[in-house]
């Protein structure tokens, strides 16, 4: 064993100890920082050189100090794919729930300016009417009450209508987002191996891939597979997201109203999705299966009554089947309003008092047409002048079994009892992506506490590092200055 | 795994507590500045189609609420017009078995008597043509503006058409006085009577069967006014059961949307309570490291 090997392992420890400070340090600076993950040095004691030969003296030596074999990035991927996992269905739920809660507020119900308040003041004005059938004023009424609801039912339309385009933009913008963060991992891939080939720390890059991973997971869901070169594919509905180096890129494709209108055509002259979905910008036509994610929910609500043409129950987007119920409301209102009247008459023969549109949707083009108590057929035919048996008629359709009043109060209902499990499916979602991601924070985050301990150990192991190369320095010189010079 | 506790998991429950806590906070603060337990359908699916039955029904009552007072209002108009007839047929029956006491008049006294009748007979037509906010009461569903016109006394109703109020659901009441069956109709009506019993008088024919005609329109009308009058029964208890319905539709109304006030601001102040001491456990527990005591 060398003289000098004590003051080489010495500098070792001095070394390893400003590692260790150096560090400590790292991760105190980092605190705050979202998605750093904390770094510990690891060190492993140097073994005493192995003494071969003739000359190898038997005794025993120390090892050589200690060496810094690297800083380890203290993650654990089990719990970040916990994160991923649960960020995938935290966001499909937040969408959806979020989205019926806007779908339910459009509702205004219950209220007293709501449309079930509103077919109740028609209903009732055509009592009104029933009871003097000659008087302008209360026809006047009626037509008044019916131009409000007509006007009710449009106003929730075309609120339903607009919550559509506002969800379908905002899933265009997380469309653009997710390319971008794919890109991103792409491109983070690529720097990871390379680093790893020449040996650069690549801590921070991993630190910055896995919070891209992690919201390409709230955005789309998808899964996340290690490759043994340092890199990570991401894939989607099964197909290549990012692979290795290489991104690929998805569009939004489908509808741009609520009407299924602009959906455009394929490159290959095929018309384009019936329904709102992802695909891959390189295969058009080919939706992709999201098994969660916002994207998920958005294309869940965006989806047309019955997306499978099979006509099976509850695959329907929420948004649609309320846009339906609209024009359902609409379209049973005349039926059941025009034809109570037909069998009443007036002067001119026309009984009709709703009108729907021809074309688009019914519950934009609802009209009324009479503008005048002899224009609205309350006289039974065969009755009196001022017989209003018709009216009074009319005036109980709200109670009918299949009424319009019933209609709207079951979609009421529903969207009520739709939105109340989604908004319990969000606080479970959010309550198992917060678990998750309090579990990661727990294993990776900075606890000052513990790295004020790590500073001072670090600090102690320089000192007594220090403190043997003293002993070290004071040894030499008793045997160069000393030595020898015994009896002068 | 033994959850490690940094201070950055410290401070992340932290403040989400301190979310969930004033986030409670303000749904309470909600309900107890709105006093409304369903304030958005998902609330209550179930209570919110309650609520919207109960909304509707108030409505509908307050709907034949009002048709009640009209019906009421049509058939004090009848029932005090019948009165009327009543009083005029009792003269008239009076007058009647006075000109048949052939013997013992005059014709000029006989000439009084046809006149009186005459006079009674336009009094009554005046009383067959009583309006009601502008309505002929006993003309039916007829827009003529008069049940009867003389010379031929023919009515202006529709045979078999009434007008009707609706008092409950299944419910309607007819309120217009029956024209045709108080009155009579043209040759048969109690008009054409009294015209023909003054000319027997003028003519010195013996009145005496025309008592019985006279009786007997008098019966009709008191048998019509009988049944007028149990109408207006049916709508005044109808009115009844109305004015209880709308008590107790509100209370239902009330149970299904309204908040218990006591309860609620019970829950506010615990929940204010809740959150002041999140705050404080927090500002308490974020403060120390180990920095404070190393020196």
């Amino acid at each position: 064993m060398s003289t000098f090997s004590g003051i080489n392992a010495a500098q070792s420890a001095l070394q390893a100890a400003r590692a260790g400070i150096d560090v400590a340090g790292q991760n105190m600076n980092n605190l705050t920082t979202e998605g750093y993950t904390r770094q510990r040095v690891t060190l492993a004691s140097v073994a005493p050189t192995g003494r071969i030969g003739m000359l190898a003296s038997p005794t025993f030596s120390a090892g050589q100090g200690v060496a810094v074999t690297g800083i380890a990035r203290l993650a654990n991927e089990m719990l970040d794919q916990k994160v991923r996992n649960t960020a995938a269905s935290a966001g499909f739920s937040y969408v959806r729930a979020s989205t019926l809660s806007g779908l339910e507020k459009s509702l205004n119900e219950p209220s007293t300016t709501g449309i079930s308040a509103q077919l109740t003041d028609f209903w009732s004005s055509w009592q009104t009417l029933s009871n003097s059938p000659n008087s302008d004023a209360a026809a006047a009424v009626v037509i008044e009450e019916g131009t409000a609801l007509a006007a009710q039912i449009k106003q929730g339309y075309t609120a339903v209508s607009s919550q559509w385009d506002s969800v379908r933009g905002n899933a265009s913008l997380q469309t653009d987002e997710l390319n971008a963060a794919a890109a991103q991992v792409a491109e983070l891939n690529g720097m990871i191996r390379s680093a790893l080939a020449s040996g650069t720390p690549t801590n921070a890059m991993l630190d910055q891939r896995s919070m891209l991973t992690s919201s390409i997971a709230t955005l789309a869901g998808g899964t996340v597979t290690q490759n043994t070169d340092g890199t990570v594919d991401v894939l989607l509905g099964g197909n290549m997201l990012v692979s290795g180096t290489t991104a690929n890129a998805v569009t939004l494709a489908g509808p741009r109203s609520i009407d299924g209108s602009g959906a455009g055509t394929n490159p290959d002259g095929t018309g384009g999705a019936t329904a709102v979905q992802l695909e891959w910008a390189s295969r058009p036509g080919a939706a992709i299966a999201l098994d969660g994610g916002e994207l998920g929910g958005a294309v869940s609500m965006l989806a047309p009554i019955d997306p499978t043409g099979t006509g099976a129950s509850g695959t329907g987007g929420a948004l649609a089947l309320a846009a339906d119920s609209y024009n359902a409301m609409a379209t049973a209102l005349t039926k059941k309003v025009n034809e109570g009247l037909a069998k009443g008459q007036t002067a001119s023969g026309a009984t009709d008092f709703f009108k729907l549109p021809t074309s688009g949707a019914a519950a934009l083009g609802l009209t009324i047409i009479p503008t005048k108590a002899s224009e609205i057929a309350s006289r039974a035919i065969g009755g009196g002048a001022l017989d209003g048996s018709i009216a009074d008629a009319i005036s109980l359709i709200g109670k009918q079994a299949d009424s319009p009043d019933a209609l709207w109060s079951s979609t009421v209902t529903s969207i009520g009892s739709t939105t109340k499990t989604e908004l319990k499916l969000s606080v479970l979602a959010d309550l198992a992506a917060t678990s998750a991601s309090t579990n990661q924070l727990a294993n990776s985050s900075v606890d000052l506490d513990e790295e004020n301990v790590n500073l001072l150990m670090s600090q102690q192991a320089y000192n007594a590092a220090a403190r043997v190369l003293t002993t070290m320095d004071e040894m030499l010189d008793t045997l160069i200055n000393r030595t020898g010079l015994v009896g002068r | 795994m033994i959850t490690r506790v940094t201070s950055t998991t410290m401070m992340n429950s932290a403040s989400r507590n301190m979310q969930s806590a004033a986030a409670e906070l303000s749904r309470l603060q909600e309900k107890a500045s709105t006093q409304k337990n369903i304030s958005r359908p998902s609330d209550d699916p179930a209570g919110t189609a309650a609520a919207l039955q109960v909304r509707a029904d108030q409505k509908l009552n307050a709907q034949y609420t009002k048709n009640v007072q009209d019906g009421n209002e049509w058939l004090t108009t009848v029932d005090s017009t019948l009165s009327s007839v009543t009083a005029l047929l009792q003269r008239a029956n009076v007058l009647t078995v006075q000109g048949a006491n052939d013997g013992a008049l005059t014709p000029a006294a006989k000439e009084t008597i046809a006149m009186e009748l005459e006079s009674i007979r336009d009094s009554l037509l005046a009383a067959s043509n009583t309006q009601y906010a502008g309505r002929s009461v006993f003309a039916g569903t007829s827009d003529a503006g008069h049940a009867f016109t003389s010379p031929d006394y023919a009515y202006a109703g529709v045979a078999g058409s009434s007008v009707e109020r609706r008092i409950g659901e299944g419910q309607t009441i007819r309120v217009d006085g029956d024209g045709a069956a108080i009155f009579g109709e043209g040759e048969d009506s109690v008009f054409a009577a009294l015209d023909a019993i003054a000319a027997d008088l003028r003519a010195g024919v013996n009145i005496g069967p025309r008592i019985t005609t006279v009786a007997t329109h008098l019966t009709t009308v008191s048998s019509q006014q009988a049944v007028i009058g149990s109408r207006q029964a049916t709508v005044l208890s109808a009115g009844e059961t109305l004015l209880d319905a709308k008590v107790s539709l509100e209370s239902r109304r009330v149970s299904i949307e309204d908040v218990d006030l006591a309860e609620i601001i019970l829950d506010l102040k615990m929940q204010e309570t809740a959150y002041q001491a999140s705050l404080a456990v927090t500002a308490r527990a974020l403060q120390p490291t180990l920095m404070d005591f190393l020196s």
